[in-house]
């Protein structure tokens, strides 16, 4: 017992806990949609290319949201430009922007003393390092993205299942997506400080992408997601505490290792289940279904 | 006297520098089904969603039900061609037909039991009761355009717009489409539909020819002569004598 306690009986390891839960939710409720749009290398572009507002708040001295907030509206923008002038697809601009806002984000901070110091920060965040104040900020911030996100419920719901069929409905699927972007962006710039923006992204794509092979409704997938995220940011402090490894970074992981878990156990279910159905094995390990097939053939 | 369903003058619709309907008047009645053919790339598709609203127009005027495509939406419903669902999307048949009744409760208002009655009538005039809780990628294509079509229906309106409803389907899915489209006649509901079949054009009410613009617009056997089939189609391309599809629906698309 004390294996799972003693991680969590300081303050400030209270705090990373609570920290990464709070970017867990948020990132499950805003990463469903992200998920189940297809837009998930948009997601990892879109996390990165903060980097450069963050970094550029460090070495100026000003606000690291605004920074963020103003590095979002540029990398839209860019991707929007790119796509509107241009007849290359829109990864095309995506993929431009993800390497030059990343790279200027770096650039910037190559700037600073602490050049090492400052980028592992800001892309695995401190976890350990949460203040009271960071969690007050981030937990407004999830409030107003969990509210947003039900509010957006059926327009993202149809978006989700076809963008003609939303404009079709009345569903204003243009100003959904847009303010699907918002919620991404604070989702980003609530949780960047606590736990990075690394596995920020981890918790954006890993959770609600394990919940889709389980989830036969968005609901559900939303739950499951919430579920996974917190159980993942939960066991990674505990790996991390006992492993001596870094904390946001084996949060990130766990996720992942969580999808490919549960993808091979749903593969195998279903490779049992399909065997089941073509025939029951006979005694000598044949199925009915191998034993049968040659024969209907005409073959011995 | 009411007003047509739709009703065009000089009507011009471009993608940015392409022209994918040109100039063109033409006037549909209400109450009737009306077939719009053409090859592909004629601009079927495109005059059918500027008619619901989903296309803007770039010239000349359109009106739908004696008002702009833009405020018609919400007394048109369109059943659409073909849906890219990502194999695995967690949303049931059930719940891809409720978004039908989405324009009458807009994005907040809960289900009435009016909303319920109206998604559980339309599945089961489309036959797919029984599949209510099935995932799209679980059904075969004539079961999803099934489920398009109630979802269509599931929605007020006095006008159905369906993109090739009938293209590519098993026996009891067209059949069930094709009673769905003379019980919305019978309704007093008017119904347009595209096509690449000239008998399921010839047995509308109205047709409408296609090349890059209207061509010609009326009753099928003033429409779909053979003088005016051989220039949408270009002279020599029609096979004798009995002719059902006059282009191949499963060609590329370059509308």
């Amino acid at each position: 017992m004390e294996w799972f306690l003693e991680p969590f009986a300081l303050g400030f390891q209270q705090r990373a806990l609570l920290g990464g839960l709070i970017a867990g939710v948020m990132a499950s409720v805003v990463g469903v949609w992200l998920v189940l749009r297809g837009m998930s290398f948009f997601g990892d572009a879109f996390v990165h290319g903060v980097l450069p507002g963050i970094a550029a708040a460090v070495v100026f001295d000003f606000s690291p949201y605004l920074g963020a907030a103003v590095a979002a509206v540029v990398m839209v923008a860019g991707i929007e430009y790119v796509h509107r002038t241009t007849t290359l697809k829109e990864d095309t601009g995506i993929g431009l922007l993800f390497v030059g806002m990343l790279a200027l984000g770096v650039v910037i901070i190559s700037k600073t003393d602490s050049y090492t110091g400052s980028l592992t920060s800001i892309l695995f965040g401190d976890a350990l390092g949460v203040t009271r104040r960071d969690l007050v900020s981030q937990g407004v911030i999830a409030v107003l993205v969990i509210i947003g996100s039900l509010l957006l419920y059926r327009p993202l719901l149809v978006l989700s299942f076809s963008p003609q069929k939303a404009q079709a409905l009345g569903m204003r699927p243009k100003l959904v997506h847009a303010l699907l972007l918002v919620l991404i962006a604070a989702a980003v710039i609530g949780s960047f400080r606590s736990v990075g923006t690394m596995l920020l992204f981890g918790l954006l794509v890993g959770p609600p992408a394990t919940a889709a092979l389980i989830s036969r409704t968005v609901p559900r997938m939303i739950v499951y997601s919430i579920a996974i995220a917190s159980v993942s940011v939960w066991v990674g402090l505990l790996l991390s505490y006992h492993l001596g490894t870094a904390g946001s970074a084996t949060m990130a992981l766990v996720p992942i290792v969580a999808f490919f878990a549960v993808l091979t156990t749903t593969r195998f279910r279903g490779e049992l289940r399909r065997r089941a159905v073509r025939g029951t094995p006979s005694h000598d390990g044949l199925s009915l279904a191998a034993v049968l097939d040659p024969l209907r053939e005409g073959r011995p | 006297m009411s007003a047509p369903l739709v009703r065009a003058e000089d009507l011009v619709i471009a993608y940015g520098s392409h022209i994918a309907v040109d100039t063109s008047s033409f006037s549909i009645p209400a109450g009737t089904v009306t077939a719009i053919i053409g090859p592909n790339g004629s601009g079927k598709s495109t005059l059918l969603h500027a008619i619901g609203g989903i296309q803007a127009i770039s010239g000349g005027t359109l009106e739908v039900l004696g008002d702009t495509p833009a405020n018609a939406w919400k007394r048109t419903t369109y059943v659409m061609q073909t849906v890219a669902v990502t194999p695995g999307t967690p949303i049931t048949v059930r719940e891809v037909v409720g978004m039908g009744r989405f324009p009458s409760t807009g994005w907040f208002r809960p289900f009435s039991r009016e909303d319920r009655a109206r998604v559980d009538r339309a599945m089961a005039q489309l036959e797919i009761a029984d599949l209510a809780m099935r995932h799209l990628s679980e059904l075969s294509g004539g079961q999803r355009q099934r489920v398009y079509v109630a979802q269509g229906i599931a929605q007020n309106h006095e006008a159905v717009l369906l993109d090739e409803p009938l293209t590519g389907l098993d026996i009891t899915s067209a059949r069930t489409i094709d009673r769905i489209i003379h019980t919305e006649r019978t309704k007093g509901h008017s119904v347009i539909l595209t096509t690449h079949d000239l008998d399921e054009a010839r047995a509308a009410d109205q047709a409408i020819l296609m090349a890059g613009r209207v061509l010609a617009a009326g009753p099928p056997n003033e429409v779909l002569t053979r003088r005016n089939l051989e220039t949408a189609y270009g002279l020599g391309s029609l096979h004798e004598p009995n002719t059902d599809f006059i282009d191949d629906p499963h060609a590329p698309k370059r509308e």
